[in-house]
């Protein structure tokens, strides 16, 4: 056993040592902390403050766009709060005795600066004072000279060399450039569109309110404008038509609750339906890394054996320790440096995912509830070490009967492809996890890890998750046990590797 | 040879009737043989006479078809293992280790602690002029360097006994030297240290004892002297005259007339003839004879075959056999 441990504890070590060891570690996090923080990092320095000139010639509307943008405002205030409530306050069991539970209770009371007083004595001491996020839309007060009342086409001529660039405009003492206009006819009633007038079609065509900008890709603006007018006109429309505005929205609000047996749903519908998606969806990103990990390994330890072999330094290891001591090691030793970079992937994710999850990632605090909650971790391990031992077997059966890599490519090319069953179904078996495909496949032990995998959220019948697993085990034995025999006569050799039925023979040999 | 610090009183290597079939094919057959504690042995034999199976069966590599093997009293090399020093013929080391990496390597697979095989790799890259390569990796040693590197490596830890298969292959004359200087010091603490090769020079300046192997059958096993008398005693003489009253001599067995290299600087019409002596007989009588029916000698040469020469009486058939197989 102390050779075995020499072995791989070489394994390990020179492996440790090499770029690509590192480059691998590093790289999953890496890519994982980017696509959580690069979105923030945009959204915060990428797109400063977008100044706006709004133009209301109804008189009527410019008061409910302003404040629907005051009230995203407000939220993107409160959740900021939530998350330095959360980083900086003392306290280990949460928040939520001194803060706001909603964003309607935020927001009566006073907001940001009720907020802030009521979570003064709870601060740890020295943190940074709260910096409100700069709001993303600012309006802007129309470039003097210019009148409100203006004829339209007049007002979109003055701003052309602003909304083009070519001309600064004056905010707060600041010159900032502008970024759109909008700009609401005096006879916009005239021309909202009602499906049931005639004209219907004829006014669909004219323009009512215009919208300029030169950034067409940037559409929130856009949206929350046409959002706070139609809400507000079919407001408008209720009372015309003599219905009881509260009376709609209440109709408007009524539903046959489908989903309510879940209890959890109370909280925030939202939040738990996304859950739910990444429930149904995570598993099959454990399969892909299962896959992605035990086949990286499985070359890993191909090249080792095979390089070793035409080294020939596999003789003067011969004469230290036995073939089954040798091949023990290096299975221990690859397996340990595959679990190091999986395991390191894992913790990272875990780690990244805690330290970022809060009000603007909450992508980030699902998926932690859900890697927290389900055994998908346990999981991964189990079918991660047999798994890894079946298909390191049966490459160190073949690694040890071949002379250069170029030999082995073409017969690994045959394991590769029985590989790829499990990558093929990843993305239907979620769709029917305890279907008839997907529980045959589990049964054929070298898809067990990978199907079981894919099917461990749904709650497999306990028949298939015992039965599996232990056919799991038993065949990863048997697998050991074949390759000991074939590696023990098969790493000496040199020349044409074995037939088929020559390696069988070996089996049967004593020694 | 046997002044070292380390006497065992069992033979370090008993070969006992060994057979090594491959599928049909004989690669050792019926071999036996015995090394005793302390001595230089050397393993001769053309390319495919059976030394290296020989050897991997006794470091139980593989197994022998027949036959049995002690090793340091053992059954068994495996239980030995960490007594046993082994270089193989085909040399092979990890690139990017470092030179002292790999030698405390082997050397706490052969059972020393990590620190003592860190200080035993120094010590002996040090010792044998490649201190300032300790730290580079092997993937940057000349292929002469490398095998030293490995050498070292199978000896780090001390073993009582040392098989070297091949081990000056493939290095210059100077290296061939420090390679000598190895296995020397070894036997001089009382290391037995048995190695092939088929240089006859390095046997007959090393070995107390050599094995001679050929198409995997023992053909010799004893030591050098014995084996110079394998071949019958010659002299080789230089005249003008003529040497017929030589073959009626009863020690003569042949005559032989060696082809004569004429120099233009001292023309002669001297002949060279190469006599072969029965065994046991003197080459003085010849001298004597020479003198008494008048026979003027230009030179008398009464010189020791060498192992070469043996090895080439012994089993040149074979080897050239063997070459075009």
């Amino acid at each position: 056993m102390k050779y075995v441990f020499l072995i791989a504890w070489r394994e390990y070590a020179e492996n440790a040592k090499t770029k690509g060891f590192w480059i691998g570690i590093l790289l999953v996090p890496l890519i994982i902390f980017g696509s959580i923080q690069i979105p923030i990092w945009l959204q915060k320095k990428g797109t400063p403050t977008r100044y706006y000139v709004l133009v209301d010639q109804s008189e009527t509307l410019a008061p409910i766009i302003e404040s629907r943008l005051e009230r995203a405002q407000q939220r993107r205030v409160f959740d900021a709060l939530n998350d330095y409530a959360r980083k900086n306050t003392t306290s280990d069991a949460g928040t939520n005795r001194f803060t706001p539970p909603s964003f309607e209770q935020f927001t009566s009371p006073g907001g940001e600066a009720a907020y802030l007083e009521k979570l003064q004595p709870h601060l740890k001491p020295g943190v940074p004072a709260f910096k409100s996020p700069r709001p993303d839309f600012q309006r802007a007060p129309i470039p003097s000279g210019l009148r409100a009342d203006s004829d339209i086409e007049t007002i979109v001529e003055r701003l052309r060399p602003y909304l083009r660039g070519e001309k600064r405009i004056e905010v707060d003492g600041q010159s900032v450039s502008l970024s759109a206009a909008i700009l609401i006819p005096g006879d916009i009633e005239k021309k909202i569109v009602r499906p049931q007038d005639r004209n219907a079609r004829a006014a669909k065509n004219a323009n009512g309110i215009e919208y300029w900008s030169g950034n067409l890709a940037d559409t929130q603006l856009r949206e929350e404008v046409e959002r706070a007018v139609n809400g507000e006109i079919r407001q408008r429309e209720y009372l015309l038509r003599g219905l009881d505005a509260t009376a709609v929205r209440e109709v408007e609000q009524t539903y046959a609750p489908i989903a309510s047996l879940n209890p959890k749903k109370e909280a925030g519908q939202e939040a738990v339906k996304n859950v739910d998606i990444i429930k149904q969806w995570a598993p099959s990103a454990f399969v892909y890394l299962l896959w992605v990990s035990i086949f990286a390994i499985a070359q890993m330890l191909l090249t080792n054996i095979i390089e070793e072999k035409s080294n020939r330094i596999i003789e003067v290891l011969l004469s230290s320790v036995t073939p089954g001591e040798l091949m023990m090691g290096k299975l221990f030793g690859i397996a340990a440096v595959g679990l190091t970079m999986v395991g390191s992937w894992i913790l990272a994710t875990v780690t990244i995912l805690t330290w970022k999850a809060g009000a603007a990632t909450a992508m980030a605090g699902q998926l932690l509830v859900v890697l927290h909650s389900s055994s998908l971790i346990p999981m991964f391990g189990v079918y991660f070490v047999f798994g890894y031992l079946i298909y390191a077997a049966s490459i160190l059966a073949l690694g040890s009967v071949c002379n250069t890599l170029k030999e082995a490519q073409s017969y690994m090319g045959v394991i590769t492809m029985m590989m790829m069953v499990p990558l093929m179904t990843m993305t239907f078996i979620p769709k029917d996890p305890n279907g008839p495909l997907a529980r045959i496949l589990s049964w054929i032990p070298i898809y067990t890890p990978f199907i079981m995998m894919n099917r461990v959220m749904a709650d497999p019948p306990w028949f298939d998750l015992i039965g599996t697993t232990i056919l799991l085990i038993v065949t990863a034995a048997g697998a050991l046990w074949m390759a000991g025999k074939v590696f023990r006569i098969g790493i000496l050799r040199t020349g044409q590797p074995p037939k088929l039925l020559e390696m069988l023979r070996w089996l049967r040999r004593k020694n | 040879m046997m002044n070292g610090n380390a006497i065992v009183s069992y033979a370090p290597l008993e070969v006992r009737g060994v057979t090594k079939l491959f599928g049909d094919f004989r690669a050792v057959d019926d071999v036996s043989f015995s090394l005793p504690a302390g001595s230089i042995y050397g393993f001769l034999g053309p390319n495919g006479a059976g030394k290296t199976t020989t050897i991997r069966m006794i470091l139980e590599i593989i197994k022998p078809t027949s036959g049995s093997i002690t090793v340091l009293g053992e059954s068994s090399a495996l239980k030995v293992r960490q007594r046993i020093g082994y270089l193989p013929e085909e040399k092979g080391l990890y690139k990017k280790m470092k030179c002292w990496a790999i030698i405390a390597y082997f050397a706490t697979l052969k059972g020393l602690s990590k620190k003592a095989a860190r200080q035993r790799a120094y010590e002996l890259l040090e010792r044998y002029g490649l201190k300032d390569f300790a730290n580079s990796p092997t993937e940057a040693l000349s292929k002469g360097m490398g095998q030293k590197v490995q050498v070292l490596a199978s000896i780090a830890h001390d073993p009582e006994f040392v098989i070297l298969d091949e081990p000056f292959s493939g290095l210059d004359p100077v290296n061939q030297q420090v390679m000598e200087d190895i296995i020397r010091d070894m036997a001089k603490r009382g290391r037995t240290v048995l190695f092939s090769t088929h240089v006859m020079q390095h046997a007959e300046r090393l070995c107390d004892r050599i094995l001679l192997l050929a198409k995997g059958r023992k053909i010799f096993d004893g030591t050098i002297g014995e084996a110079k008398q394998t071949i019958p005693r010659r002299v080789r003489i230089e005249t003008e005259d003529d040497i017929a009253a030589l073959r009626e001599l009863s020690d003569v067995v042949a005559v032989r007339q060696l082809e004569t290299t004429n120099s233009v600087l001292s023309p002669t019409t001297a002949a060279h003839w190469e006599l072969e002596l029965r065994d046991h007989a003197d080459p003085q009588a010849i001298l004597q004879t020479c003198f008494a029916r008048g026979i003027r000698l230009r030179s008398f040469n009464q010189s020791e075959p060498t192992l070469h020469e043996v090895f080439m009486r012994l089993v040149g058939s074979e080897a050239k056999e063997a070459a075009f197989r």
